[in-house]
Formats: structure tokens, C-alpha cells, sequence
């Protein structure tokens, strides 16, 4: 009896320490967006500070300045449930709906096969550009 | 009250989140993605039931303040394939370079035949990159940012839903190929997307990204005074 609820509070101390380092390592990348945007804006650089954040962190990952441990749970956290992380804004498209109706509709297929022209065309190239790499070793 | 809401709205948001990903898993289809999926039943709630956008942002945006860090986090994938970005630093200039030149002078081309003004022309030709950046094209040529960000989730979905059948159809597997043409062509959505199919294409759809939105900042307003 008694070891077994010492491995349940085992397990969930051990869950609750996991959960603690995921928010603690979101933290710290919120950091980095916080200090990305600083930068953007002061800099008036023309990427978001997302980005901007995504480099120096890069850049602090490949100097061995940052362990790697410091960041890779939070970042598998975000990155594994991605796609939530856009509906908020992606649901700000019912403030546009009377833009799909009337002559700007017509602009929904436009973007559509501009997006394949590049998906496709780019695909190809890369698939081309890698293959012939592996070609020549 | 205002606090119900917004816990409401953020309960709701995670939940149809959890539901439909569930889904998603049982039925792959690229049109089952859960951006697309939880967006969609969404928009018809708020709308049928008269909610604004702005009472659900209220809840949203605690999922929304984490998109930022998620953008830094994929700095994570790109540092543990750093040899392979590595040996191939040539060929992902390349296709960035071909990605956003195509996807400026495309968009172009198409808005201009279709005869739509100058406004929606100087929007469509950074539908493909990041929402912030193509905002900031937007503005910057005389567009509209908020079209901007139509084009972008058209660009992100669509990218998104139809390139497993593109590239079926085009014979393409190769994860430069795949990686690239998720990331330059719809940004963050498609990564997402170029995530399901491993580390090697979303670390080239990361950079793919993040070098597209730089290169069609700086290229898009030059381009767009030169052609017109």
C-alpha cells in the first residue's frame, strides 16, 4: 500500500516537474520575441520580431551560448500544437466575410494558383537541386 | 461577465482543438487540418450566435501570445539540422530567391490580367510570406493591410490543404522540394504542415519562411516600382 501511493506522488511530481519546465522554457522564448521586437522596432528591420527572436536564439543555440536543454521541451510543446496557435487570428477572417462576395471573390482563385505556381515550381526546383547533389557525391 | 467570456472563449477554442485534431488523426485528408477545421465551425458559431470577433478575441489571445515564441521555438528544428541546412545553403538560396520572386511576379501578373486596381495589386504580391511582413509590403507599396491578411490565410490554407496533391501530382518527395515549397509558399501555416511529414522538411520550411519574408520585404516594393 504504501509503496505504491509513494509511486503515485513519484509520477505525478514528476508530471507536475514536466509541466513546470515546459512553462518555464515558453518563458524563455517569450523572451526572445519580447527582445526580437525591441530590435525590430528600434532597428526598424524589416522582418517581425518573431523572426528577428528566432535568429538571435539561432544564433545563441549555435554559439553554445544556450544549451539546448534550456529551450527543447517548451519549444517541442509549442511546435507539436502549432496549428492551435493560429485559429484566433485565422477566425478574424468573419470580420471580412462580405469581402467573399461580389467582384473580390474572384481574388481567392488568383492567390490559390499563384500559391501552386510557387509550391509547385519551387518544389520541383528543390527536388531537382537536392537530387542532383546526391548525384555527384 | 467579461471574465466568463473569456475563459468560455478560450475553453472553447481548446477543446474544438483537441476534438478536431482527434479527428484529423482518423481521418488524415488535408482538408481535415485543424486550423481549417477549428476556423471554420468558428466563424459559423460566432456568426449564427452574433458573438464579435472582439468578445472572442478576449479568450483567444491567450492562445495568440503564444504564436510569437512558437515562431522563435522553430529555431529548435533548425539548430539540430544545422548540417544538412549546412550542405545545403546553395540550393535553399536558390529556391528562396525562385519562391519569392514567383510568388511577387505571379500574383502580380494574375491581379493585373484580372484588371483589379492598384490597391489589391500591391496587396496580392506578399500573400506568400508571413502575416507581420506581408502587412508591412502591404502599407509600405500603397495596399491594404487588411487584405493582407485574407491573402496570407488564403495562401497558408490553401497551401496547406492542397500541396499533398500538388506534389502527388508533380512527383514530388524529396524534403528539400516538400520543405521549401510548404515554407515559401504558405509561410507559417504550410511549416506547420511540412511539420506532419518530419524534421528535415520543417527545418527547411522554417528557413524557407524566415529567408522569404526577408527577401520579399526587400525585394517586393522594388519589383513592384519596376514592372509598374
Amino acid at each position: 500500500m504504501k509503496p505504491q501511493g509513494i509511486k503515485v506522488l513519484q509520477l505525478m511530481s514528476s508530471r507536475i516537474n514536466k509541466y513546470l519546465i515546459i512553462s518555464l522554457q515558453i518563458g524563455f522564448l517569450f523572451g526572445f520575441y519580447l527582445v526580437g521586437g525591441y530590435l525590430q522596432k528600434t532597428l526598424a528591420l524589416p522582418v517581425p520580431g518573431s523572426v528577428v527572436g528566432m535568429l538571435i536564439l539561432l544564433i545563441g543555440l549555435y554559439l553554445k551560448w544556450i544549451p539546448i536543454q534550456w529551450i527543447s521541451q517548451g519549444a517541442s510543446a509549442l511546435l507539436n500544437h502549432l496549428p492551435l496557435l493560429f485559429v484566433p487570428v485565422t477566425v478574424g477572417i468573419m470580420q471580412h466575410l462580405d469581402f467573399f462576395s461580389g467582384k473580390s471573390l474572384w481574388l481567392v482563385p488568383i492567390v490559390l494558383v499563384s500559391t501552386w505556381i510557387v509550391m509547385g515550381a519551387t518544389g520541383l526546383l528543390g527536388q531537382f537541386l537536392a537530387n542532383r547533389k546526391e548525384w555527384d557525391r | 461577465m467579461m471574465l466568463l467570456q473569456m475563459f468560455f472563449w478560450l475553453f472553447i477554442t481548446l477543446l474544438l482543438y483537441v476534438v478536431f485534431r482527434r479527428l484529423y488523426q482518423l481521418l488524415p485528408y488535408p482538408f481535415m487540418i485543424p486550423v481549417l477545421t477549428c476556423t471554420v465551425v468558428l466563424v459559423v458559431v460566432l456568426t449564427s450566435f452574433d458573438v464579435s470577433y472582439d468578445t472572442y478575441f478576449s479568450g483567444g489571445q491567450w492562445i495568440d501570445a503564444l504564436l510569437g515564441p512558437a515562431i522563435v521555438a522553430l529555431a529548435f528544428p533548425l539548430y539540430k539540422q544545422r548540417k544538412l541546412l549546412n550542405k545545403f545553403k546553395v540550393e535553399i538560396f536558390a529556391t528562396v530567391v525562385t519562391a519569392s520572386l514567383l510568388g511577387i511576379l505571379s500574383g502580380y501578373w494574375l491581379a493585373v490580367v484580372s484588371g483589379y486596381n492598384e490597391m489589391i495589386v500591391s496587396t496580392i504580391i506578399s500573400k506568400n510570406v508571413t502575416t507581420p511582413v506581408a502587412m508591412e509590403v502591404a502599407s509600405m507599396t500603397g495596399g491594404q493591410p487588411a487584405f493582407a491578411v485574407i491573402f496570407v490565410m488564403i495562401a497558408g490554407i490553401g497551401g496547406a490543404v492542397t500541396g499533398p496533391w500538388l506534389f502527388q501530382l508533380l512527383g514530388i518527395s524529396n524534403f528539400l522540394g516538400i520543405g521549401m515549397a510548404f515554407g515559401g509558399a504558405s509561410h507559417a501555416i504550410g511549416t506547420a504542415k511540412a511539420l506532419e511529414y518530419g524534421e528535415r522538411e520543417a527545418a527547411i520550411s522554417s528557413i524557407g519562411l524566415s529567408l522569404c519574408a526577408l527577401c520579399v520585404s526587400l525585394l517586393g516594393p522594388l519589383l513592384l516600382k519596376w514592372i509598374s
